[in-house]
């Protein structure tokens, strides 16, 4: 399993290294410091939140709530900050909530045994309604300047805050998928739910973690986005959870459950930062940046059924009978 | 009597290797109810499908009116005037009566007159011989009720071939007596009934001739006044026993390790009482829907029961998870490998090592995949599975070497108690041999062992003790020096109760 998925992983580095080295020929200002670092940022909350996402979907679950919980999250840190909460105390609300709004969805999900696309599906209108309620669309500003500082200045090497929070958090998140039992389990269930629950695994209870995690991690990376811009409003995020799911599944996650690796989401996660970063710096519009996204998923999807060589192909065949 | 309307002529079906029918002839006359019996896995499954075009036979022919036809598909065979109906009722839940007789129908053009569709239908109903309001949503009908239905919607297409597969094997008695009138009803107006039933007494009751089948092989076609019950359990089990696989001395103590008494699963299973000691097999026998396997997800704790009482090692117990039996030292390798045993795209070693992932991490939580390795690997030397790398996705193995996973994963936990449900089915002879020995060996070492098993010669070659179950209720326990295929087979066709 794990062979075969590191030829796909292959195949998106090859990907990766042409993009970059396009990139690198069309503009001198791709490699720059400074570009490199604010390719990262432009879209540092949502592929925080694509590590998390990995380990749902390998779960054979999914979890469209994400971007709604980030909106609530930093409107929640807005509107109590607002009515007088310290900025500190209003973060940890915030990641409350987070992990709370997680729970809600594992509920349903695990305990009640709903399918996820329609417990998330709800959630992600609640959560998003809920964001509206409690800020509306006039903005709220002025936070702390050490909580604007945290999103908009290096913290340290001339590195952004939330980078470091990325990088550190897939390390940590990439032990527990490769190397812990809570890693393995998390394929089993994906793979075979029936199977892990016949030997004795409260599968209930790893999908609640689950879920709780991709709260609290959605929530984490919606303040970082209030940080980031020093503002918010009740359609923070909006959509987000699209982007998110598409990098996973660029990334060679499959939908099905049980397949995929976090060097596949954060390779897909390059690619898609990489090839945006330069068609931006080639003055292509946004739009026309999602159209090719999108075509890059359809081929991500097309390419292992396409009958390759065996280092290319990803996926394996049907099992023999 | 009259020309037969179908007739199998030398009919032979081959699975790769296996060949399930061989030279199987018979003919169906009109107006007769053709009862065809056989163990599980004799072959009418196939010879159903043949039937209505399912499968392709490998040789011989089919013959409709003594003409030579193929029929390409189910919908073929409707045309051909051959359906069949199932022990689960295939109907739109959400349709009413009405709708369900005409859902598949090509006949009735494309604007369908609901006054003449419900003419038609209450026509049919008559027919079928059953009061049934033909306006009624089908997710409201009993399961009887849905089988005429069925029967209708064949009627609606003339049928004249209509093959009844154990259709009365999850229904009440009451109901069941409905249905075998059903059946009598239809062969009086001239159709030609395939009746399949594992319920012997039926078969007195309503069939004409029977047909006993046997390892793909046709037996006999006898006038049901020509066979005893007796004769026709001799002819289904046929072969001699201890030609196949010899009884091992037994291993069994005078310590017991586990008391059942009066369990029961509401609507599923009740009455089941035994015990079992330290060294011994006790084999489960019983036909399809014995409900023999739902008594071992209770024991398991998957399928907790909701009356009566488990002694395990002399405590009593309330068995309400899988972890929590594990944790008591029972293990249950269970029958459906693909649904249940096996992540099937993972490795080897990924599976050996599920059910007891936690003696494999350090004191950090990290998985050691050294150590699983020497484990897999001595499992795969101790086991014999066959492969070149213990990396390779268990779905890539055989059905006998997936089955040995299996075994290791569970054998792995070391339990004391060890569950084993069907644990032989469709694997070759050799591996067969293989499983008999490592459970021989698991309970000469201290262990003791369940093994639900179809097989007779299996069960008579591995069990201490024989329990034998039907329909959900305990016909008996036998030892196994009293035992006999025909004995158990009495039991679970329910000809005898035991004391």
């Amino acid at each position: 399993m794990l062979g075969k998925l590191k030829s796909w992983e292959g195949f998106l580095f090859i990907v990766l290294v042409l993009i970059i080295v396009v990139n690198a020929s069309l503009s001198p200002f791709f490699l720059t410091f400074n570009n490199q670092i604010n390719l990262f940022q432009l879209s540092i909350e949502k592929i925080i939140v694509a590590l998390v996402m990995t380990f749902i979907i390998i779960n054979a679950e999914i979890d469209l709530s994400v971007g709604s919980m980030m909106g609530l999250s930093a409107c929640a840190f807005g509107f109590m900050f607002q009515a007088g909460v310290p900025a500190g105390g209003a973060v940890v609300i915030a990641l409350v909530i987070g992990g709370l709004g997680g729970a809600l969805n594992g509920y349903f999900i695990a305990k009640v045994g709903l399918p996820s696309l329609v417990v998330t599906l709800a959630t992600l209108i609640g959560f998003r309604g809920l964001a509206r309620v409690l800020v509306e669309d006039r903005g709220i500003t002025d936070f702390p300047d050490w909580f604007d500082a945290l999103g908009q200045q290096a913290f340290a090497f001339g590195i952004p805050f939330a980078l470091f929070a990325f990088v550190i958090l897939f390390l940590i998140l990439y032990v527990v998928l490769q190397k812990t039992a809570f890693g393995r389990l998390t394929y089993v269930i994906g793979t075979n739910r029936d199977v892990a629950d016949f030997a004795g695994v409260n599968t209930g209870k790893h999908k609640m973690k689950l879920f709780i995690a991709a709260g609290i991690v959605s929530a984490f990376a919606g303040l970082l986005y209030a940080a980031r811009v020093g503002a918010v409003r009740g359609d923070v995020a909006l959509g987000f959870e699209l982007d998110v799911i598409t990098m996973v599944l660029l990334g060679g996650v499959s939908i099905f459950g049980g397949k995929g690796s976090l060097m596949g989401t954060l390779l897909a996660i390059l690619i898609v930062l990489n090839l945006r970063n330069g068609m931006a710096l080639n003055d292509i519009t946004g739009h026309i940046q999602t159209g090719v996204i999108g075509l890059l998923l359809i081929a991500s999807v097309l390419v292992p059924r396409l009958k390759l060589p065996a280092f290319l192909s990803g996926h394996q065949k049907g099992a023999k009978v | 009597m009259a020309n037969p309307v179908l007739s199998l002529k030398n009919i032979s079906k081959n699975f790769g290797m296996t060949a399930a029918l061989a030279d199987m002839s018979i003919d169906l006359y009109p107006g007769e109810v053709h009862a065809i019996v056989g163990e599980n896995g004799a072959g009418k499954s196939t010879m159903i499908k043949i039937m209505t075009g399912v499968h392709q036979p490998s040789a011989g022919s089919l013959e409709i009116d003594s003409n030579a036809v193929s029929i390409s598909g189910t919908s073929a065979a409707r045309e051909q005037g051959v359906a069949a109906i199932y022990q689960e009722p295939m109907v739109f839940p959400d349709f009413d009566v009405t709708e369900n007789i005409f859902a598949s129908s090509t006949t009735e053009g494309w604007i369908q007159r609901r006054g003449k569709l419900r003419k038609k239908a209450l026509a049919l109903i008559e027919r079928v011989g059953m009061k049934l309001d033909v306006d009624r949503i089908a997710s409201g009908l009993t399961l009887a009720e849905q089988q005429a239905v069925e029967i209708a919607r064949a009627l609606s297409q003339d049928v004249r071939v209509l093959i009844m597969d154990e259709p009365t094997a999850s229904l009440s008695a009451h109901e069941a007596a409905q249905l075998r009138r059903i059946a009598t009803t239809l062969a009086e107006q001239g159709v030609a009934v395939v009746y399949i039933s594992h319920r012997l007494e039926e078969i007195f009751e309503i069939a004409h001739r029977v047909t006993v089948i046997r390892d793909g092989q046709h037996i006999s076609t006898k006038l049901v006044e020509d066979v005893t019950s007796d004769g026709m359990i001799a002819e289904m089990v046929g072969r001699e026993v201890g030609n196949y696989f010899a009884k091992a001395p037994t291993h069994a103590t005078d310590e017991t390790i586990l008391e059942v008494k009066d369990l029961a699963l509401e609507g599923v299973y009740r009455g089941i009482s035994f015990d079992l000691k330290v060294g011994e097999v006790l084999c489960m026998s019983g036909l399809i829907g014995a409900r023999r396997t739902d008594v071992a997800l209770s024991l398991f704790g998957i399928l907790p029961a909701s009356a009566g009482a488990i002694y395990y090692k002399g405590k009593p117990m309330e068995m309400k998870s899988a972890k929590q039996a594990m944790e008591a030292g029972i293990a249950y390798v269970s029958e459906d490998r693909r649904k249940f045993g096996l992540a099937m795209p993972m490795s080897i070693r990924e599976n050996t090592t599920l059910a007891t992932l936690a003696e494999f991490l350090s004191p950090r939580g990290i998985i050691n995949r050294c150590r699983e390795a020497e484990v897999t690997e001595a499992f795969r030397e101790r086991l014999n599975i066959r492969t070149p790398d213990i990396e390779i996705e268990v779905g890539m193995l055989s059905g006998g070497n997936q089955q040995k996973v299996m075994l290791a994963k569970w054998l792995n936990m070391k339990p004391d108690l060890l569950i084993l449900d069907e644990p032989t089915r469709g694997i070759d002879v050799g591996a067969k041999a293989e499983v008999h020995d490592l459970i021989r060996d698991f309970v000469a070492n201290g262990g003791a062992a369940i093994v639900i098993s179809s097989d007779l010669p299996e069960v008579l070659a591995m069990g201490d003790r024989i329990l034998v179950m039907r329909e959900g209720h305990q016909m008996g326990i036998i030892d196994n020096k009293d035992a006999s295929q025909e004995t158990i087979m009495a039991l679970a066709t329910g000809q005898t109760e035991a004391a």
